[in-house]
């Protein structure tokens, strides 16, 4: 931060005083009122800054009057999509502003952000703050709420112990962690397929002759490379599959994707910074990922797309299969097609990506209090259930139940597929600068699937870096 | 022969042209103190405006650039040198370096060459000039990030414009564009050569048309042709804003990276990652602030190095020639 | 300028044929994509109309003001007589070296003090700041160009210092001048970091609205052609009206 002796311009230095005078007076006046007032200093507006679609803004945006309407409060939500998005929330943390009571927060933001969120277990047992809508903490999905939203802020690297206990925020309190933010919006990869494709009889006798097995939606990872390959039929325009290739963070989550299929660590890093992926499971991954795209079962442009263009190429129907991280869309002009969701499939273990974004309560906000009942009541059963139709993406159990009773069969399929697919997931590692080392681990990942590096040297070169990123970051790696 | 004849007389009157203000003396050497004053006072506003937005955050980046803060944690450790180290040993920033100075020394060629010719044929009062002069604007006053995309759309392998129409002409038409180092190289290039020819157009456009009239038509009057006109007394009176492109253009070339991040991601690997993508990362996605100012600072003295040298070129350049 | 075809195209196609291969040429021209754009469609916080006015202000603001500082200095760093203007002009030079990236947390945060973010202000003055190098130097050197005996003929018929610039000087600064603001302008229209960094919603401009509709769904490409074309309409117009100004195709013959 600055310090006062950077700040040479005396007239700067005068504001600063001006201001610290008032802040000062402010705070004797409110201090003395505060325990009692608090409660009922109801403010006029809570500020949110939110994502876009990834965390489906509309979703959310179309419950924000209601909540005007039940508590005379509104709130005002800014959007913007995602690399903006964490440039603006890192920035509005560095300066501690007090603007946004409500951040979205992802979750490779977190051990990076945590120092600055409020920590929630007191405002979660506090029977008061929940009077708009149940909390039932035990409805949320564990893993998903331990990986999103539960930290150690004197060790951020550490996940919670107990990832599939019911979340309850006393005993996590007594576990030495808190609660940062509550999950509104869990992304987990699931596969989706051609369905129309795969029912086909003209399909299904060509693919009995040509593997001698029935036709399939795969379950494993041997499968899926055979199926793959069948749905490779240039002359149809057609490929077997999508994969993220392109230099982004998408690749790094396709690899450990496939890094926690094959038996290895699908955070990648371990709690005390050991570098998982440098392993055998690590080799066999990247080993079956580059010979997907070198077989050519996917279309051309693999080793530069991204979730947009993977989305893109599905939905246009250029492939018969697609991993992504949201329900999908066929194009108008996709005659006949239907679509259907299954895990993605799995090695001799599994642990697909997920992500989830929450709704955290900005440390320096002047009505945390209020700004943690908009979270709640945002994230409550209730409200989620309703956003169902906009698509959200749930965290708690209650509302997949729900969300499976859905009139539109293919849509409360993916639901199904999305549950189960939160509940076997892989998180993140928990670094502070998990960007930087991200992008040595898709560099690697993209180098390998054009061919320009093979597996085994570039997991070690990508070692070598991402030991230096975390040294530089503070932390000891061991050898 | 008459040529010879034609190139004296053109020198000459361009050097009484050329009577710079540079070369004239006041009458009263006491006025020049009193002007003096006047003129710095004419200056202030602009050099105020400049410091603060300058030289202030440059203290910042020092300061900041000897210790490795993170703008998200508050405690601020010193560690002297280590990040210029850390950045000089680096060997894949080492390499973005690379990529950046070959990108920059290509594209801004291009760019001056295109330019220049374009402004020929624009700088001309024509009804189609002002037709053309709009439609060369345009793709400057495009965002570059929407550019960006529209670029990366078009070049998309199963989608894109570009493919279709190399088709329809014959050429290979299953490129993948951004799949490959060369043709990314090119795409990223391409993208922004049509995005700033405009710029360095514009300038020189400016330029020729505050030329002054009489040396020019004398001179044909004289019967130079075009080119011995252009290369002896249309360069030369140009000199200053050829300079100006090419220094502004140097510098935002190496400022890029909204295209790069947008068309290539860095991609294939690393092979079209420049600087500045490493500094947004560090900078605006870790908010590693001391590692991120040092970085900064040594793109600084990079260019402040490049921009005086490629100044002293051009002097001496269009100096060559004089009488 | 496929590009831009593609644009204009993809702006008024449906999203759904949008991506046929090969591409449609013809087809019914929808207006949707605009209405959306500029209404402000879901997920979207403010509608583009508001995002273009402030971008029409800040940059309006900006520009005027980097031409009002500007001209002065360039008028005194193009006086032979004035000690210390080549190292000042180089030094304006290296100023333009800078990185913005980096010199937007300084500001950031000392915008954030004194409560400046997200007002028109806070955008305006770096704009014009980072855009001023370059004005300067395109106006001393224009200044620079014009012969000595305009000066020489104007001092001989009684003109004293302000009428001679008011006068003939302006007139002749013209072209440099509307060349400067028609680069600045642009420059401070499409600068997106800053506007991002600094702004919130009440002055937010229309490059940080345009990213919105960019994401991990895939891109919205019909709003987004349409908010990109939306975009260049003003800077488009106002490159129209001010090119006749940057060709006047003056000749020094008038003085004679």
């Amino acid at each position: 931060m600055l310090h006062s002796k950077q700040e040479g311009n005396s007239a700067s230095t005068k504001i600063r005083a001006a201001v610290a005078a008032i802040l000062a007076v402010g705070l004797l006046v409110s201090g003395t009122s505060m325990n009692a007032a608090s409660a009922a200093a109801k403010p006029k507006q809570i500020r949110i800054l939110y994502a876009t679609a990834e965390a489906n803004s509309a979703a959310v945006q179309a419950a924000l009057p209601s909540f005007k309407t039940k508590t005379g409060v509104q709130l005002v939500m800014d959007t913007m999509p995602y690399g903006a998005l964490q440039t603006k929330v890192f920035a509005e943390f560095a300066a501690k502003s007090s603007y946004y009571d409500v951040v979205i927060v992802d979750t490779p933001w977190s051990p990076a952000l945590a120092q600055n969120l409020e920590p929630l277990s007191a405002y979660m047992t506090n029977a008061s703050l929940n009077d708009l809508a149940p909390l039932n903490p035990a409805d949320f999905i564990p893993k998903v709420f331990y990986d999103t939203a539960v930290y150690k802020v004197a060790k951020p690297s550490l996940h919670y112990p107990k990832p599939t206990a019911v979340v309850d925020p006393a005993a996590i309190k007594k576990a030495g962690f808190d609660v940062y933010g509550l999950p509104i919006q869990a992304n987990a990869l699931a596969l989706a397929y051609r369905k129309d494709l795969f029912d086909d009889p003209a399909q299904k006798a060509a693919f009995k002759k040509q593997a001698g097995r029935s036709l399939t939606v795969p379950k494993t990872l041997d499968e899926f490379a055979e199926v793959a390959e069948f749905f490779t039929q240039p002359s149809k325009k057609l490929y077997g599959t999508t994969l993220m290739a392109g230099t982004g963070d998408w690749a790094t989550d396709d690899f450990k994707t496939l890094l926690a299929a094959f038996g290895g660590d699908g955070y990648m890093v371990g709690n005390n910074q050991e570098l998982n992926f440098n392993s055998a499971a690590g080799v066999k991954a990247l080993t079956y990922y580059r010979d997907l795209i070198k077989s050519g079962f996917t279309p051309p442009g693999t080793t530069s797309a991204s979730w947009d263009e993977v989305a893109t190429m599905f939905n246009s129907g250029l492939t018969a299969m697609t991993m992504n991280y949201h329900d999908l869309k066929l194009d108008a002009n996709v005659a006949g097609g239907v679509i259907g969701y299954a895990k993605v499939p799995a090695g001799n273990s599994e642990g697909p990506h997920f992500g989830t974004w929450m709704l955290s309560v900005n440390k320096y906000s002047k009505n945390k209090e209020w700004g943690y009942r908009a979270a709640q009541w945002l994230t409550s059963a209730a409200q989620s259930t309703a956003m169902l139709s906009k698509g959200i993406h749930p965290a708690r159990n209650s509302v997949y139940a729900a969300a499976e009773k859905l009139p539109d069969a293919n849509v409360a399929a993916y639901y199904k597929t999305l549950k189960q697919a939160l509940a076997v997931g892989a998180g993140r590692p928990r670094l502070t600068n998990y960007g930087e080392v991200d992008a040595v681990i898709f560099t690697m990942v993209n180098n390998v699937a054009t061919g320009k590096l093979e597996p085994k040297p570039a997991l070690a070169a990508a070692a070598i870096e991402v030991t230096k990123l975390l040294e530089s970051a503070g932390y000891k790696v061991p050898k | 022969m008459n040529n010879r004849v034609n190139e004296l007389d053109v020198a000459s009157a361009t050097s009484s042209v050329k009577l710079a203000r540079r070369q004239s003396e006041p009458a009263f050497p006491k006025k020049r103190k009193k002007r003096n004053g006047i003129y710095w006072l004419q200056m202030s506003p602009a050099l105020i405006l400049l410091l603060l937005m300058t030289i202030a955050p440059a203290i910042f980046l020092i300061t900041k650039s000897l210790t490795n803060d993170s703008l998200l944690s508050s405690n601020s450790n010193f560690v002297g040198t280590q990040n210029y180290h850390a950045i000089l040993t680096d060997s894949s920033l080492l390499h973005s370096a690379r990529v950046t100075t070959i990108f920059v020394i290509l594209v801004v060629l291009i760019e001056m060459m295109a330019g220049l010719f374009f402004a020929q044929f624009l700088h001309q009062k024509t009804k189609a000039n002002s037709v053309a002069g709009a439609l060369l604007i345009i793709p400057f006053a495009v965002a570059p990030a929407v550019s960006a995309m529209v670029f990366r759309e078009l070049l998309n392998p199963n989608y894109g414009w570009i493919n279709y129409f190399m088709g329809l002409l014959g050429l290979p038409d299953q490129i993948d564009w951004l799949g490959n180092s060369f043709t990314a190289w090119v795409a990223l290039i391409g993208l922004d050569v049509w995005q700033w020819t405009p710029f360095v157009t514009l300038i020189l456009i400016a330029g020729m048309s505050a030329l002054p009239a009489e040396p020019l038509e004398a001179a044909s009057v004289d019967g130079a042709n075009a080119w011995q006109i252009f290369r002896h007394i249309s360069f030369r009176l140009l000199a200053p804003f050829i300079g100006i492109a090419l220094v502004l253009r140097t510098i935002q070339a190496f400022k890029t990276f909204d295209s790069f991040l947008i068309l290539t991601g860095g991609g294939p690997g690393d092979s079209t990652s420049p600087i500045n993508l490493e500094i947004y990362r560090v900078a605006l996605q870790s908010f590693r602030v001391g590692f991120a100012s040092a970085m900064a600072i040594i793109l600084l003295v990079v260019i402040s190095i490049l921009t005086p040298l490629l100044l002293r070129i051009l002097s001496r350049a269009t100096q060559n020639e004089n009488v | 300028m496929m590009p831009i075809v593609f644009m204009i195209t993809t702006s008024l196609k449906d999203s759904d044929i949008a991506r046929q291969m090969p591409p449609k040429w013809i087809f019914t021209p929808k207006f949707q994509n605009y209405m959306t754009v500029l209404v402000g469609g879901e997920g979207h916080s403010q509608g583009f109309d508001r995002l273009m006015l402030n971008s029409i202000i800040v940059t309006l603001s900006s520009t005027i003001l980097c031409l009002l500082v500007a001209f002065p200095a360039a008028l005194a760093l193009s006086e032979a007589t004035f000690r210390k203007r080549e190292f000042l002009s180089s030094w304006i030079l290296s100023t333009y070296m800078f990185p913005p990236i980096v010199a937007i947390i300084p500001i950031f945060i000392f915008a954030g003090k004194i409560q400046a973010l997200d007002t028109y202000p806070v955008l305006a003055i770096p704009y014009a700041a980072f855009n001023l190098p370059i004005v300067i130097w395109i106006l001393k050197s224009s200044i620079e160009q014009i012969p000595k005996e305009i000066e020489e003929a104007a001092r001989v018929d009684g003109a004293n210092g302000w009428h001679y610039v008011s006068k003939i000087l302006l007139p002749l600064a013209v072209p440099a001048l509307a060349t400067g603001a028609i680069l600045s302008s642009i420059l401070s229209w499409n600068d997106f970091l800053f506007a991002l960094a600094l702004t919130r919603s009440v002055a937010k401009t229309a490059p940080v609205g345009i990213q919105e509709f960019t994401g991990m769904y895939g891109t919205d490409w019909g709003s987004l052609s349409a908010a990109s074309v939306t975009i260049i309409a003003p800077v488009l117009i106002i490159s129209i009206i001010v090119r006749k100004r940057i060709v006047s195709g003056l000749t020094f013959g008038a003085v004679k």
